[in-house]
């Protein structure tokens, strides 16, 4: 018996809310995405985020010292483990998450409103740039939040906490009538 | 509410972040230390009014294992340090 | 217009009319009025009644101190009690109610208490209460407790929203009154983020309620100048109904913002209150100063106000708080009072002076009584006049309304939370902030420069200096202009001296001098023990306005200074807070978060009751139609696994991947039994000790290549492992190379048993999965048909024949969807936690029901695992003390009923059969039981002292709390196969 399986994204049956709405303030779950997080061997902190940073289309989140998060909308998940495991060779330690963790992209001029509701950091632009990323807490839900645009940001949550971020998220933005749906 | 906690990692972070663990002068002795050392290191902490170093760990940031020195009356934070860097230095 | 409805003046929109209720009456207000505003102009000036004495008390002060004016706002479970009418905004439809009266406002029967009175002196339940013993619960509580209480909360479903929310600001001004207007002006033009925090729901502070003009405009105008620069201001927040509760570590301020309080019909999609979390880089406090009553005789009847409180009705509400009004006063403040009045056309009955030769000018034609005293007042329900008494001759004044004004008390609340003790100061007679550092600085009336010009200048001076530090250029403004003011001074007076009546200094909690002379004399003087004995300060406005007075009183009592009897404790909250603001909206399903396993829809649309396990749910059993209990369908898995093949979502175990050259050794130092040399391609169980030598948790770790390893946790300690590692990693072990990464959320994992699992497998698996090929406890990469990559590991926790199959995540459901329509034909079933847990006990498998925290790997039978040869592993030296070896520590044994038809519940001690049921006869407890539809009777595991050597012995399984006893006989803990043969087939 050969098989094709289907994934299945855990917010589907919770999303689109109302399809077709969307309004200024909109939270997009793209349906798939290539993650990876990138550990970098002993003493290799350094020449890894060097590398990293030369690579043009992946979007690099830092999770710690050593480690990040390497996204991207183009590749397939082996597509970009292999293709960063051939430019750290052994200078790190390469494990794809994409079916691990799930991408929440949130904008519209009121985002930082919305995001003040859970996240205790300071995300006024001249503080939290452009490209900014890091680990926290967003409510009670551990997150990694990256400034994406000029407003807009990506929250990437473990798989099985996507519902309860999705729904908080949605609880924080009711009062800008924030519209969700997938894209892509 | 919150207290805030530097993160030398992430940045200033809320106390809601982290987990403690407790007591950051402690050294794991050598295995063939003492039993009244390894007794010491496992069952003996001080509970100081004032000045203390503790081991937290940024649970919800970075993960580092982190070294705070405060004050445990006034929560008057000295420094914090990474975990990592004070125990290749012989942990003190 | 009502009768004290003034006719002119005030910041109310006269144009339009609000419609409200209290205690059913309706009532007319406008907008822009406080409830208590809108109630005194509906001659409603009896509110509510006392704690103890349930004396009739009326509106004191037309802010947020007030102790009397207490309501209830709501009905149903929208319920809001103990709200005060002082600061509660107006709205059409707004329902009140008083509180603590019965049968009603007018006719109250609590107040019989008052005849008793000399009976209820302080400390009166400490001393009343006490004998006899038994009567406390059923006779005295419930007494006590019908008749104390102010509003009844209702125990219904809030059906109101909540959130929380963080702020960052360069300067938190609190209080927008001349000070913090001019302090935010300042620090918002030189470019600082500042956020404007005040109470109220029209900002402007004292200025609403001020006459003497600045820049040569009445001084409303003005704060409306401030507002329209400040909300120009890009970096400006300006936050009314908000109220800055507390002053945490870190400059972290918490504030509640009153976001739909006015609102007859909150909007669904807004919170009701909103909590802030403010991370302010500097404060400034510009609370102002509250004004201080006076401690005389008759002082709570319904009437006697603060004079400052009947200034702001006039002057801001354009209310009359009487026909003919009296004024008591120690200061210049008074006379300031009775010249608004006088200007608003309200008869001032007369000024009593406790000074000798005041040189204050009085309104014209108004009788000013120096070096007087008030000893009485008169009337009712509402005062009809108050008693003078100056140089022994008394004289009766008739008045409806007296208001009083005893001096000024900087509010320092927040600037006294975190434990630095307000300062008294001789020149003010009051108590001021102490030096709090650069964090928090007071200004204004909060610091005791109580005049205008010095409100404006301080707010300006300080924030500038804010400013600067932070590294901002501050042009330098001219100050406003201020007209001529009111001097604020006063000669302090604790106590009016003659008193005929009970002279109040708390009005809420009805605590009197009296009562504190009681107190000191006997032996609670100390300024702590005399609130708690008396119980001043206690009542829910926390002494606002009593507290001044308690200690003035106290340091007079004994002749030494305010000084030395100093505050009690200030502690958050500055004004009561709602639990709803503080939970957000963290309850009902947002209480806690929910993991869902991948297999989720799975297990749902195979027909799961799902349980909550930590964050996760789980599936629980599978019910299948006529089975009627939880246990109808985990027997029927637990058969179906044993005698042909199951499918348990096994995927919220944690999983860690290990990496880098010393991943071994790592693994190794965690682990007690040794991990050095696992070649690639097998998994092996591991067991972890604490650092104390007791068992911690376990799994299985695989070694997937020479450098990479894949740990599994049990479910309930996933992250508290993942810590133990990286505590270990960073902290204990920095040498060693190795990293690692969490991917539980990366996986769905199956554990697919039973003796037909392999047919189901490799009808599936591209590899070949022949126990030839693939044996017990192997682990690689494999290919699913159709080119799928998974992980297969062969382990087993049944018993049986089984692998556990691990696919990613988004996957997992078309997997197990494929898995159980291939398996439909060797009669597959999906099994749950309940039959897991059957399966896992028959084979004596071990959960953190064993290792709960107690249990030494050879109490659980494992102590030849323990590597004796390592030089280290977490938990090695400790594990070999006495204590952990001594032969008569409990081991784990198996149970079986001698009845067959007898239960055994774990929780059950273990007693010799004959001896008494007590502590000292414990023989151990059992920690594991079921029903074992293998064998057909409860079997359970259980601790039992030197248990390995008692096999074939009789105990009793001792149950008080789920039925009688048990005979029991202890056996091996491996039920089923104790062989391992039906594993390795």
């Amino acid at each position: 018996m050969t098989k094709t399986y289907i994934s299945r994204h855990p917010l589907e049956g919770r999303i689109p809310l109302e399809p077709g709405i969307r309004a200024v303030d909109h939270l997009e779950v793209p349906r798939r995405q290539a993650i990876v997080t990138v550990m970098a061997a002993d003493g290799e902190d350094t020449a890894v985020a060097a590398v990293l940073a030369t690579m043009s289309e992946p979007s690099l989140r830092c999770v710690g010292p050593g480690e990040w998060l390497v996204v991207s909308q183009s590749e397939t998940p082996e597509g970009l483990q292999r293709s960063l495991a051939l430019v750290l060779a052994e200078t790190a330690y390469v494990l794809d998450q994409s079916d691990g963790r799930i991408v929440l992209r949130l904008s519209g001029p009121n985002v930082r409103r919305i995001l003040a509701k859970g996240v205790a950091i300071d995300l006024h632009p001249s503080v939290f740039g452009l490209g900014a990323a890091s680990n926290l807490l967003c409510g009670h839900v551990n997150v990694n939040l990256a400034r994406t645009g000029e407003n807009e940001f990506e929250l990437i949550v473990m798989r099985s906490l996507a519902e309860s971020l999705f729904d908080d998220l949605r609880l924080m933005g009711r009062e800008f009538d924030l519209s969700a749906d997938f894209s892509g | 509410m919150a207290s805030l906690i530097h993160c030398p990692h992430c940045g200033v972070r809320p106390s809601q972040e982290f987990s403690i663990r407790g007591d950051a002068s402690v050294v794991r002795p050598a295995p063939e230390a003492s039993d009244e050392a390894w007794h010491e290191y496992v069952h003996i902490r001080s509970n100081p009014h004032g000045r203390h170093r503790e081991h937290w760990q940024h649970v919800a940031g970075c993960r580092r294992g982190l070294v705070v020195e405060r004050d445990t009356f006034t929560h008057d934070v000295f420094s914090v340090t990474d975990g990592a860097a004070v125990a290749r230095e012989g942990g003190r | 217009m009502t009768a004290y409805r003034l006719a002119s003046g005030g910041v109310i929109d006269r144009s339009s009319t609000l419609s409200f209720k209290f205690d059913g009456r309706a009532m007319k207000g406008h907008p822009g009025d406080t409830l208590a505003s809108a109630l005194l102009a509906n001659d409603q000036l009896l509110v509510g009644r006392s704690f103890k004495y349930h004396r009739p008390r009326g509106i004191v002060t037309a802010g947020p101190s007030e102790p009397n004016a207490l309501v209830t706002i709501g009905e149903g479970a929208a319920t809001d009690p103990n709200t005060k009418a002082t600061v509660a905004e107006l709205y059409a439809g707004l329902d009140a109610r008083s509180q603590n009266r019965w049968p009603s406002l007018k006719h109250d029967i609590g107040a019989l208490n008052g005849l008793l009175s000399p009976f209820l002196s302080a400390g009166f339940y400490y001393k009343t209460f006490m004998w006899p013993a038994a009567f406390w619960e059923k006779v005295y509580e419930p007494l006590i407790r019908r008749a104390a209480g102010l509003g009844r909360t209702v125990l219904e479903h809030d059906p109101h929203s909540y959130e929380k929310c963080w702020a960052h600001c360069d300067l938190l001004v609190v209080g927008a009154g001349p000070t913090g207007l001019m302090a935010a002006l300042t620090a918002g033009r030189a470019g600082l983020r500042v956020i404007l925090a005040d109470e109220d729901f029209r900002l402007g502070g004292s200025l609403l309620a001020e006459t003497t003009r600045i820049d040569h405009r009445p001084a409303m105008d003005f704060a409306e100048a401030c507002l329209a620069e400040l909300r120009a201001l890009p970096h400006v927040t300006i936050m009314p109904r908000t109220t800055v509760f507390g002053w945490y570590d870190d400059n972290v301020f918490g504030a509640v913002e009153r976001v739909q309080k006015h609102v007859v019909a909150p909007q669904a999609k807004l919170p009701v209150e909103r909590l802030w979390r403010i991370v302010a880089k500097r404060a400034l406090l510009a609370t102002g100063a509250e004004e201080r009553p006076l401690v005389f005789g008759g002082n709570d009847r319904p009437g006697v106000m603060m004079a400052g409180a009947m200034r702001t009705y006039a002057n801001r509400f354009g209310v009359a708080a009487g026909r003919s009004v009296a004024i008591f006063t120690n200061g210049s403040a008074g006379y300031g009072t009775a010249s608004d009045l006088a200007a608003h056309e309200i008869e001032v009955a007369a000024i009593i002076d406790s000074r000798d030769a005041p040189l204050d000018a009085a309104p014209a034609g108004v009788r000013v009584i120096p070096s007087a005293s008030v000893i009485d007042t008169r009337g009712r329900q509402r005062v009809c006049g108050l008693v003078v008494e100056r140089a022994g001759f008394e004289e009766t004044i008739a008045c409806d309304a007296i208001g009083m004004s005893g001096g000024w008390n900087p509010v320092i609340h927040l600037a006294c939370q975190r434990g630095a003790k307000a300062v008294w100061s001789p020149e003010l007679s009051t108590f001021l902030a102490p030096d709090l550092g650069s964090g928090l600085v007071v200004a204004g009336s909060a610091a005791g420069r109580y005049s205008l010009g010095g409100c404006l200048e301080d707010g300006a001076e300080r924030a500038a200096r804010i400013a600067a530090d932070l590294g901002f250029s501050t042009a330098s403004n001219p100050l406003p202009a201020v007209g001529e003011e009111v001097d604020p001074s006063f000669t302090a007076l604790w106590y009016s001296p003659g008193a005929k009546a009970k002279a109040f200094v708390d009005f809420q909690n009805d605590v009197h001098v009296k009562d504190l002379g009681l107190a000191l004399r006997e032996g609670f003087g100390h300024v702590e023990h005399a609130k708690r004995y008396t119980t001043t300060g206690m009542a829910t406005d926390q002494g606002k306005l009593s507290a001044i007075n308690a200690t003035g009183l106290l340091a007079g009592m004994q002749g030494i200074s305010p000084a030395d009897v100093g505050t009690t404790t200030f502690r958050p909250f500055y004004t009561p807070v709602a639990f709803g603001a503080l939970a957000g909206t963290s309850r009902d399903e947002h209480a806690a978060p929910v993991r869902k396993s991948p297999l989720y829809g799975w297990a749902e649309k195979n027909g799961a009751a799902f349980v909550d396990s930590g964050l996760w749910y789980r599936p629980a059993f599978f019910a299948r139609h006529g089975e009627k209990t939880w246990r109808d369908s985990t027997d029927r898995e637990v058969v179906n696994v044993r005698q042909h093949v199951g499918l348990c979502d096994v995927s919220t175990l944690g999983k860690i991947e290990i990496f880098g050259p010393d991943a071994a050794e790592f693994l190794n130092r965690l682990y007690c039994n040794p991990f050095l040399k696992l070649p690639v391609g097998k998994a092996r169980y591991g067991l972890m000790l604490r650092e104390d030598g007791i068992a911690y948790d376990d799994g299985t770790t695989s070694r997937l290549s020479p450098q990479h390893f894949v740990m599994t946790t049990t479910t309930a300690l996933a992250g508290g492992v993942m810590s133990h590692l990286e505590y270990c990693a960073q902290v204990v072990w920095p040498e060693l190379k190795v990293r690692f990464c969490s991917s539980t959320d990366q996986w769905a994992q199956m554990a697919i048993a039973g003796p037909k699992s392999r047919l189901v497998l490799q009808a599936l698996v591209e590899d070949d999965v022949s126990d030839a090929a693939f044996p017990f406890l192997s682990a690689a990469v494999v290919t699913l048909k159709g080119g799928l990559n998974a992980r297969l590991f062969r382990i087993s926790f049944s018993g049986e024949l089984a692998y556990e199959l691990a696919v990613p995540a988004g996957l997992g459901e078309a997997v197990a969807d494929a898995i159980m329509e291939e398996g439909r034909g060797h009669g597959i079933c999906a099994y749950g936690l309940e039959a897991l847990n059957v399966l896992r006990i028959e084979k004596g498998h071990v959960t953190h029901a064993e290792f709960d925290g107690r249990v030494t790997p050879d109490d659980a039978g494992f102590g030849r695992m323990v590597s004796a040869q390592k030089t280290d592993f977490i938990g090695k030296r400790l594990s070999t003390r006495y204590g952990l070896t001594a032969a008569d520590r409990m081991q784990m044994v198996g149970l079986k009923p001698v009845e067959t038809d007898q239960h055994i519940r774990a929780g059950a001690h273990l007693l010799r059969e004959g001896a008494k049921a007590s502590t000292l006869n414990d023989q151990g407890y059992v920690s594991s039981a079921c029903y074992s539809p293998t064998l057909g009777h409860d079997i359970a595991l259980a601790f039992l002292k030197s248990g390995r050597e008692r096999y074939g012995e009789r105990v009793v399984v001792w149950d008080k709390l789920s039925g009688g006893d048990t005979v029991a006989e202890i056996c091996h803990p491996v039920f089923v196969d104790p062989g391992n043969t039906r594993l390795k087939v």
